[in-house]
């Protein structure tokens, strides 16, 4: 069966606007994590965030498209990883617009982050505010699709924290299949009062920069940004750089709890089985896990307990969660394009932040970054509340 | 593409208790079609108190069929689930100023509440998948679902649709122009020539399986496009049929999403007119109302009609003449999002 493979990408998040920022600042160590700037919410001035260095209007103006409607800041930041995804593919006008050409996306917020035009919209106004129609889920996929004029398969898929891992997975996965010939896919979340005020009534927010695997982890940060990879089949990309393969994708449901995962790890073990599963490989092949590490207490004992349950030596893993932050639906797609990068520059990145050693494991985290290295296959894992486990592995071609 | 082994659906019509075929169908008046919902006998009380409605509603229509049929997985599509404890969230953190709040509006806000509390409660640790694309989430979950069959991952699966109306988002959509302002008897929705649709409630869910072995009926295929043209519509079905080794003359309806809108049935017309001007044509939506995954519903009908189910009158809105074996179901969403489904008897 034709190999699927990644032939553009493109990302914005705390720690860069494009991909090469973001490589740079992987490279370098630089966490993107610290006072927000432009979030509207109180807890912007007590805790620390992944935020984007840009404004609205700054965002608005490194696009190249022109869209007549006026665009909430999840669809901005959607806007400007698709550009930079498919002008690095080099997808024509003629071929963004083919019925073959799919595109999957994710969110939570969505236009929610519209927080004052969704109150008056819902409460007390009797004329529509300007983002009347960006508010569910799905609308950021329909702006793409009609500025771009995509008239192919699209998707928007929402399973909380994983939601981009499995934009990823279908869009490999209607490759395979013949369903269609390219795939644009990945997710977007920005930063929003709705989603920060809801992960503060969980509890999970810690009040100093996110410690993943940590003994002393206090919970996440939360993130912003947008990834976006463009999926061909290999036989359709002769003279086009080949970042990695989508070899590898497994998906199970934890069934356990609605907002934490089971201490036998089930969902996770789900996952990553399937994704070795799919991608025919031995738990030893795994260079590198680019892990979920949200830097909670719960997420980080069973995600890591799952990989001991599978892993005889659990291969070097991190977390970037402590450079970007949690970025929810946009996290699977950007750890899938920092896979990609440790693949085509062979590579690894570290945890930041970390101090102390988890007692019920001898494992801890990659501390540092490890240039000129082997890297063939890259676990990316992505869990999400509602017990949603998915699991990518890329590979070097 | 995938057989229906068994299905069930909770409606603004008596569609949960198999009373609906061969009965006079509610008539409503206004612009909100509210769900008949079962007794929920199954569910423990203490549970059913703490769910939002689309909970209420996934778990009402698809337990009964999760504890009849093993199956490998849970995929469901929906747009405005949770949307009522969504918008009391959000309610809440402008009343307390962003104060200390309780997570359950905000956890059971999420549209992927139905599909994770599904497996929770059927202690399914499979595939689980929630498509949340508006108009297109039903025909996400048939591709989903179908390329799980073709990679041979499973070999049945529980497929399906939940959206309930919450008022604040029936506000939003009313301000946005897609609700109908005037009163009129859904009996007299199609063609009353005024803008805006009624808005349905309800989750409709299938078993489907890889194999037809006593199916109900066939989802033959899916197809789909976003801000067409009247000619790339008919290109798309064309497509569709084609693959399928179909002809025009092999659909035996179609069914079509006439919403009772001025602004966006001309689509419908347009299309029937140009590709299957002899094809019958029946309606859902003055039934069932408009959701964001109205075709999940359409598809229950067509599915329970080639299965021989009587055909209500108020569904016709040009008569179909000889045997209902294939139908060909065509929905839009608000003009921008479009989506195919075909539906055959076996």
């Amino acid at each position: 069966m034709s190999r699927v493979v990644v032939t553009g990408i493109g990302v914005i998040s705390a720690i860069g606007n494009n991909a090469s920022e973001n490589h740079n600042s992987l490279q370098k160590g630089g966490t993107g994590i610290g006072k927000a700037q432009f979030l509207n919410s109180k807890y912007a001035e007590e805790l620390l965030f992944g935020e984007i260095k840009l404004s609205n209007e700054a965002l608005l103006s490194r696009l190249k498209i022109s869209v007549d409607s006026k665009l909430t800041r999840t669809e901005l930041l959607a806007f400007v990883a698709f550009e930079e995804a498919t002008k690095d593919a080099g997808l024509s006008k003629e071929e963004l617009q083919d019925f073959e050409t799919a595109l999957l996306s994710a969110t939570t917020v969505s236009g929610m982050v519209e927080m004052e035009a969704i109150y008056a919209d819902a409460n007390t106004n009797t004329e529509p505010s300007p983002f009347v129609s960006s508010y569910r889920s799905g609308a950021h996929t329909l702006q793409l699709a009609k500025a771009f004029g995509l008239r192919g398969y699209t998707d928007t898929i929402n399973t909380a924290c994983s939601s981009s891992a499995n934009s990823i997975m279908q869009g490999a996965r209607m490759l395979k299949a013949g369903k269609a010939k390219r795939a644009i896919v990945g997710g977007v979340d920005s930063l929003a009062k709705y989603t920060v005020n809801g992960f503060n009534s969980l509890q999970i927010f810690s009040d100093e920069i996110t410690r993943p695997f940590d003994a002393n982890r206090k919970g996440l940060n939360l993130g912003e940004g947008a990834a976006y990879l463009v999926l061909e089949l290999e036989e359709d990309t002769v003279g086009k750089t080949i970042y990695g393969e989508v070899r590898g994708f497994g998906n199970s449901n934890d069934a356990y709890h609605p907002s934490s995962m089971s201490p036998e790890a089930v969902g996770v073990k789900g996952a990553i089985n399937g994704a070795l599963e799919t991608a025919d490989l031995q738990p030893f092949n795994i260079s590198y896990v680019n892990a979920h590490g949200t830097g909670t207490e719960n997420n980080d004992y069973t995600e890591l307990h799952g990989m001991n349950q599978i892993f005889d030596v659990v291969p070097p893993f991190a977390s970037t969660k402590s450079f970007t932050g949690h970025t929810l639906a946009a996290a699977g797609a950007i750890e899938a394009v920092y896979s990609l990068l440790n693949i085509h520059h062979q590579e690894m990145y570290p945890t930041l932040n970390w101090q102390t050693q988890m007692p019920e494991f001898e494992q801890k985290p990659l501390l540092d970054f490890v240039p000129n290295t082997e890297i063939k296959h890259v676990l990316s894992n992505s869990f999400g509340f509602g017990g949603n486990c998915s699991s990518l592995i890329l590979s070097k071609v | 593409m995938m057989f229906i082994k068994d299905l069930t659906c909770i409606s603004p019509q008596k569609t949960i208790q198999e009373e609906f075929f061969g009965t006079e169908p509610i008539i409503y008046t206004g612009s909100q079609l509210k769900a008949v919902e079962p007794s929920y006998a199954e569910i423990p009380r203490s549970q059913l108190r703490r769910m939002g409605k689309s909970n209420r509603m996934a778990t009402g229509a698809a337990m009964p069929l999760l504890e009849k049929w093993k199956t490998d997985g849970i995929i469901i599509g929906t747009t405005d689930g949770g949307m009522e404890d969504c918008h009391r969230f959000l309610n809440q953190i402008v009343k307390f100023e962003e104060g200390t709040l309780t997570p359950t509006n905000f956890v059971q806000g999420s549209p992927s509440s139905p599909a994770g509390g599904l497996a929770l409660m059927s202690k399914n640790s499979g595939y689980n998948n929630t498509h949340s694309n508006k108009g297109l989430s039903f025909e996400n979950c048939l591709m989903d679902a179908d390329l799980l069959f073709i990679e041979g991952r499973a070999k049945r699966l529980m497929v399906g649709c939940v959206e309930e109306i919450s008022q604040a988002q029936y506000k939003i959509e009313t301000l946005a122009g897609f609700i109908k302002q005037e009163e009129i008897s859904t009996n007299k929705l199609i063609g009353c020539g005024t803008a805006g649709a009624v808005n349905g409630e309800g989750a409709a869910m299938f078993v489907v399986d890889f194999e037809n072995d006593g199916a109900i009926a066939e989802i033959v295929d899916s197809e789909m496009i976003s801000c067409p043209i009247l000619n790339d519509l008919t290109l798309k079905v064309k497509l569709l049929l084609e693959r399928n080794g179909l002809g025009v003359a092999d659909i035996d309806a179609l069914m079509l999403g006439y919403s009772g809108d001025s602004n966006s049935d001309y689509w419908y017309d347009d299309f029937a007119k140009q590709l299957f001007p002899q094809t019958g044509i029946l309606s859902f939506k003055n039934l069932f109302g408009e959701t964001p995954s109205a075709s999940s519903f359409a598809t229950w009908f067509a599915a329970n009609l080639v299965n021989g189910k009587p055909v209500p009158p108020m569904a016709v809105q040009k008569s179909v003449s000889g045997e209902l074996k294939t139908v060909l179901i065509y929905n839009h969403y608000q003009g921008n999002q479009h989506g195919f489904v075909l539906v055959r008897g076996v």
